[in-house]
């Protein structure tokens, strides 16, 4: 009986298998299936392991406020460009969101209000700016020339619409990013772990911040065309949220949050593709944030573990009470 | 003995925000001594500590470590901060910890080796923390956490330990590992410098303090220096008693 299983799927050609496990070949071939596949899976593992960081440092929030606050600096982009041109529009998200950045620091060091405060405030001034040049450019006569369609894109993402020039544009982001997280591994795990301690050894903070945003900064600006301003946080921050629940080591929650964002962003799009209507970005998000209540309620630091420990706790107090 | 000025503080002024919180200081610890630091709450002695070792921004005045300035002696210094500035949710384990002391040696890029691993083994020995290696340093407890810490400072193999409150929330064993270390350590001709808080201790612990608030009250052996004269100076003096 299993040796007419085994010959069965030797038969099968790897179309077939594929099938034979519910995935639609026809899809995984197709062109532009392959081009939002790459530059989804590549985004989402960098921004997994890059956010990883950010939440052990506890400023998850500013990944999100940075994500807003780049939208006017696209429409501004636009205005002076007159274009929609992919390169020009990140310059443009990139000098906004620095300077939301900088004004972020520059408040919550001088002033006694609280960071999170500050950041809903930059956060929806800088998005608010955003809506309110794009609604007066679209009726304007000298900007409503241009075709602008492509605009609104950047508040919820279109992945389907990347083209190969926007793969490239994440390689770029990519590669340098994950070199500068290998090369300074070391660095940054004093830098999250123990700071004061890494000062004292000489290890300048003000140097690894700048870097952390630095990357942190490349990656929501690449990554703004396929998840948009709203969602692009989530890339950053749902991946690592879920590898902590799994290991004690960084190395290898670095792994798992790379690993949790590159196969998020690959069943998000291949159903996002399979289904008409769906769009890439937010189904992404939906199977990530599905893998991280999972892992929050399965892990082994999870709920039911837990659970389980403290209720073992519990009978074994009673038994050596009662014994 | 001769009295080497191992640590030199002049002029040291310090603020947070706005307010003042050390007032022009001298300050000499002198070569292999166990000095301890002592004064009330706020008096600013874990200021102190940052401020000689270039962590806080210092108004004015010049520290000088070895003859050198801070930036020059890093591999020479340890700190150990206190216990509430670490990420204890970080996702490492003990030796991984004390290999970072190992860190400063490496320089930038460069990981740990064999030989900084072996290192860091021998140092968690020391602190009789070899079954605890993989352990992730948060399930620790509060006296364990602190031996790690110490742990670190042997890895880095420095001259001078720079420490704030070691002894504090740690268990009776734990005190009495740290002390041990310290005279150790002075043996093998290196200098400590210690915030310590139980006057009971002190004379027992140190044989050098330095009474602070806000500005230097008395400083040298701890035979002269601890005196109920000084104590009060420093407002310290309130329900205790020296009885020598």
């Amino acid at each position: 009986m299993s040796s007419i299983v085994f010959e069965k799927i030797i038969s099968l050609n790897f179309a077939n298998l594929l099938n034979a496990i519910g995935l639609d070949f026809e899809i995984l071939s197709s062109y532009t299936f392959v081009v939002v596949c790459l530059g989804t899976m590549i985004l989402a593992t960098v921004a997994g392991m890059v956010g990883t960081i950010t939440v052990l440092k506890g400023q998850s929030l500013i990944g999100d406020a940075i994500g807003h606050s780049s939208y006017p600096g696209i429409i501004i982009a636009f205005m002076i460009c007159m274009s929609l041109d992919s390169v020009s529009l990140m310059i443009g998200a990139i000098i906004s969101g620095t300077v939301a950045f900088i004004i972020i620091q520059f408040i919550d060091k001088n002033s006694k209000l609280n960071l999170d405060a500050v950041l809903a405030v930059i956060l929806s001034a800088f998005f608010g700016l955003g809506m309110v040049l794009k609604s007066f450019i679209q009726g304007h006569p000298v900007y409503g020339k241009v075709p602008q369609g492509g605009l609104s894109n950047y508040i919820f993402g279109q992945a389907a619409f990347i083209r190969t020039i926007d793969v490239h544009l994440i390689l770029i982001v990519a590669i340098p990013s994950l070199l500068i997280l290998f090369l300074f591994y070391k660095e940054f795990k004093i830098f999250i772990f123990d700071e004061v301690y890494a000062k004292s050894i000489g290890l300048s903070s003000t140097l690894m911040y700048v870097l952390l945003v630095l990357i942190t900064m490349s990656v929501i600006a690449t990554g703004l065309k396929l998840v948009g301003a709203i969602l692009i946080s989530s890339f950053l921050i749902v991946p690592g949220i879920t590898a902590l629940q799994w290991s004690n080591r960084f190395s290898h929650v670095l792994i798992i949050a790379a690993i949790v964002g590159s196969v998020s962003a690959f069943i998000g799009t291949y159903i996002s593709s399979v289904y008409a209507g769906m769009s890439t970005g937010p189904c992404i998000i939906v199977v990530m944030s599905g893998l991280a209540f999972i892992s929050m309620f399965i892990s082994p630091k999870g709920l039911l573990a837990n659970w389980l420990r403290r209720r073992k706790y519990l009978n074994d107090l009673s038994k050596s009470i009662f014994d | 003995m001769s009295e080497n000025i191992i640590v030199k503080v002049e002029d040291l002024t310090m603020a947070y925000h706005d307010k003042p919180v050390l007032w022009d200081n001298d300050v000499n610890i002198i070569e292999n001594t166990r000095t301890a630091i002592i004064g009330p709450n706020g008096a600013g002695k874990s200021t102190l500590l940052k401020g000689i070792l270039g962590l806080q921004k210092t108004l004015s005045g010049t520290v000088e470590i070895m003859g050198k300035s801070v930036k020059q002696v890093h591999k020479k210094i340890a700190y150990i901060p206190q216990s509430n500035s670490v990420n204890w949710d970080f996702p490492t384990t003990a030796l991984d910890v004390v290999l970072m002391g190992r860190y400063v040696h490496l320089g930038w890029i460069k990981r740990p080796g064999k030989k900084d691993i072996e290192i860091a083994k021998n140092a968690l020995y020391k602190m009789g923390m070899q079954d605890y290696a993989k352990r992730q340093i948060s399930q620790l407890s509060g006296g364990q956490k602190q031996r790690v810490f110490i742990a670190r400072a042997i890895a880095q193999n420095a001259e001078i330990y720079f420490m704030d409150e070691p002894l504090a929330g740690v268990d009776k064993n734990t005190e009495k590992v740290i002390i041990d270390f310290l005279k150790d350590s002075q043996k093998q001709g290196k200098t400590s410098i210690v915030i310590h808080h139980d006057l009971n201790t002190l004379a027992d612990y140190f044989d050098y303090l330095v009474i602070l608030n806000k500005r230097i009250i008395a400083q040298g052996k701890m035979s002269k220096t601890l005196t109920q004269a000084n104590l009060d100076a420093a407002d310290m003096g309130g329900g205790f008693k020296i009885n020598v």
